[in-house]
């Protein structure tokens, strides 16, 4: 029993865990380790950040002080960590969650370690290391049994009942505590922002914990799928559910920033915003699961954020809905040296083309009950602005920095923003005056792409009009039903794609990928479905199997993987690689009806 | 002098300070939050505590617009360099003794500094001179009541 081991001060991607409560999201590592966590919502400042910086980072280790064995699942169909450390002394259980808040004065956010002796009596250790504003060493204090950690406008206080007496110093919070069978010890961590710390009673926190696992249950027994890989899919909504940002309804791409897209790379970017890019998948996934409330909550986000530039849409948004996202680099070392570590993304501003065709997608998606007349005004004038705008070259979906082409993907989501904005209008959901002249330049569209995007001596649509490589974003052109079930052109791309960007099971994004980057997950899910689209549906079901097994323990997902090592890269979990999974799901059930 | 003058001073005053330290809670000066700590003395709710909280915080700003305009009305002078000479007392006053020992002394869901997690939800403390929440909090709370004296002091002399 040697537990699990960190390399330099480092654990591996794919050893953590997430747990959250519609507002933010901890990283909760298998050694027992808390290293990521913001406060108060999931783009605000961290508290937590040792997954980016071993010494100034901070973070909350709670672990048996013996050698010990590690198991840890979440509780069945929750958002709620539960890890059995087995020792030679004995057993004991940790359950991690953030919870929900009850009626009633409660701290703003709460996080909550409870440990429970199940044989014998184990030996713990628990140390609290908070780093408020991404590295600040706050003032720490013992105020009673209450330990308090502030700096500028953020607090903590560190309740622990039957964790031994808190101990304040050298800029942490610690105790030690044995658990013997049948005994509980708690570790409450609350949070204040800009106001008085809300400290709680122990009581209220094991009657708060027990709430948020019925709720998180109750939902996740919501959902409608009952497909293969059941269980999968359950998991991918429910870590979907965690970055949704419950005010809003947006959804974040991801919890963290700057997580390396390769080790010791500099691709490392702040992924806590909301990408129009994601809006079709998000909503296919909301509807397809039954969840009716987060799909009204996410359209009208989406409506909202993007009313401030209409008809032009911003790649990415704040969850509050703002526009700005000005980037930054911070004083950290970054995940094993892969500097540096941003927050804020310099996306922002880059004109994606296929955002269009993704936000009329979503749209049209959530239109089958109907769609509110001001929402189909703007849409309309969206569509008029694709009309303007579909010619000129773009960044493309990968947000490729200081270079502009005529994506592939990009004019096929444009073909898609105009059928869709006539489908819609026919349907009377969005003024038609201009209907004409939408299908008229959606068949322009299609001839540029059917023209200068397919390779007759490649057999497949390249990466961009007139080029030679290739982009495993042409995907999507079954998903989003740009091509025809089983169109031949899709279906030559497929080959050539899994031929030249596979790497086993895994895709990459894109030719030449490979010496930059780990392989792409939501792209080896866009896989699966374009198997499923085409008609081969047992080559998308092995392929589906493969990828399930690349997850990690727990069933989540980072944004990409190392098809050598299968060691987890890039942000997470990683909001359209669990996207990507669920539509993939989806599309072999529908293709085996 | 007019009640009615310091009462109009004590409202507008109340405003200006109670706009003050909300900046300085936005610009993360100081956690100090007064009505969230006077409405949970009232309710659990957070929404509901800070609606009470306001409404007591005005009635405290009226109040004290009349305790100050008695002094002035008993020494016969008034003006806005004494009025924030009172803001200056007052300040002192509300974070020793008001705020940092009578409202936790009184509040049914505030700690004491000995006290621990019971079983009610228990509020931090404000620790002397409002420290617990902030390092900046005594300034920006002298500051802010300076501001509060010398506008009822100014209300008063303005309409002598």
């Amino acid at each position: 029993m040697d537990g699990v081991k960190r390399t330099d001060g480092w654990l591996a991607l794919r050893e953590y865990a997430a747990i959250g409560d519609g507002r933010t999201v901890a990283l909760v590592g298998s050694d027992g380790a808390i290293d990521w966590l913001c406060l108060p919502d999931i783009d605000s400042p961290s508290v937590f950040a040792r997954v980016l910086d071993r010494d100034r980072g901070g973070a909350f280790r709670l672990a048996p002080t013996d050698a010990h064995g590690v198991e840890r699942r979440y509780l069945p169909d929750t958002n709620v960590l539960e890890t059995t450390y087995t020792t030679a002394g004995g057993v004991a259980r940790v359950t991690d969650a953030i919870t929900l808040p009850l009626p009633g004065l409660a701290p703003t956010r709460e996080l909550v370690r409870r440990i429970d002796g199940l044989s014998g009596s184990v030996d713990f250790a628990w140390s609290i290391e908070p780093r408020f504003a991404y590295g600040e060493r706050p003032r720490i204090e013992r105020r009673g049994s209450i330990a308090f950690a502030s700096a500028r406008g953020d607090a903590i206080a560190v309740a622990a009942w039957d964790a031994d007496v808190v101990q304040c110093g050298g800029g942490e919070i610690s105790g030690s505590f044995a658990v013997e069978a049948g005994r509980t010890a708690t570790i409450a961590l609350a949070h204040a922002h800009e106001e008085p710390v809300v400290v709680p009673a122990r009581t209220d926190v094991d009657r708060r914990l027990d709430e948020t696992m019925r709720f998180w249950r109750e939902w996740a027994r919501g959902r409608s799928y009952d497909g293969p890989w059941r269980e999968h899919v359950i998991r991918s909504a429910l870590a979907l559910k965690l970055l949704v940002f419950a005010p809003t309804g947006a959804i974040a791409a991801a919890a963290t920033t700057s997580l390396p897209e390769r080790l010791g790379g500099d691709k490392n970017y702040d992924y806590r915003y909301s990408w129009i890019r994601d809006a079709a998948f998000t909503m296919n996934a909301f509807v397809e699961l039954g969840c009716s409330r987060e799909a009204d909550a996410f359209l009208s986000w989406l409506m909202h954020a993007s009313q401030l530039t209409h008809p032009e849409l911003r790649v990415l948004y704040q969850l509050n809905g703002r526009e700005e996202a000005a980037e930054r680099e911070l004083p950290l070392e970054g995940y094993r040296s892969s500097a540096p570590v941003r927050v804020g993304n310099g996306a922002a501003g880059q004109l994606q083309l296929d955002a269009y065709g993704d936000l009329l997608d979503a749209a049209w998606i959530y239109a089958a009950d109907g769609l509110d007349a001001e929402i189909g005004a703007r849409l309309a004038g969206i569509a008029d602005f694709v009309c303007e705008t579909w010619s000129s070259e773009d960044s493309g979906i990968w947000e490729i920095r200081g270079e502009t082409r005529h994506f592939t993907e990009g004019k096929m989501k444009c073909a898609i923003a105009l059928e869709r904005a006539c489908s819609l209008a026919e349907r009377g959901l969005v003024p038609d005056e201009h209907r004409t002249r939408w299908q008229s330049e959606a068949e322009k569209v299609r001839e540029f792409v059917e023209t200068r995007c397919w390779s007759e001596p490649r057999r497949a649509y390249t990466r961009s009009a007139d080029a030679d490589d290739l982009d495993a974003s042409v995907l999507l052109a079954g998903q989003n039903r740009y091509s025809a079930e089983r169109d031949e052109r899709l279906s030559a791309t497929i080959d050539v794609i899994r031929r030249e960007l596979g790497a086993g099971a895994f895709v990459y994004r894109y030719s030449g990928a490979e010496a930059e980057e780990g392989a792409f997950v939501a792209c080896s899910f866009w896989m699966v479905s374009a198997l499923a689209r085409a008609g081969r549906v047992d080559e998308a079901s092995e392929l589906m199997e493969e990828m399930l097994a690349a997850g990690n323990d727990v069933g989540l997902f980072a944004e990409q993987i190392d098809p050598a090592s299968g060691e987890f890269l890039g942000n997470f979990p990683q909001g359209l690689s669990h996207l990507a999974l669920v539509n993939a799901a989806f599309a072999i059930e529908e293709a085996r009806r | 002098m007019s009640a009615w003058a310091a009462l109009a001073g004590g409202f507008v005053g109340t405003v200006v300070l109670t706009s003050t330290m909300r900046a300085a809670t936005a610009l993360q000066l100081t956690r100090m939050d007064l009505p969230f700590l006077l409405g949970t003395a009232f309710t659990t709710d957070r929404r509901k505590a800070k609606v009470v909280g306001y409404v007591l915080h005005f009635s405290f700003g009226l109040a004290f617009s009349l305790i100050y305009w008695t002094v002035f009305a008993a020494i016969d002078h008034a003006g806005f360099i004494l009025g924030g000479l009172f803001g200056v007392a007052h300040a002192l006053f509300a974070g020793t003794a008001l705020v940092g020992i009578l409202l936790p002394a009184v509040h049914p869901r505030m700690a004491h500094d000995l006290t621990a997690a019971q079983s009610t939800p228990l509020l931090e403390t404000p620790g002397f001179m409002l420290l617990n929440y902030g390092r900046q909090t005594p300034v920006v709370a002298v500051a802010a009541h300076i501001v509060y004296g010398a506008i009822v002091g100014g209300f008063v002399a303005l309409a002598a």
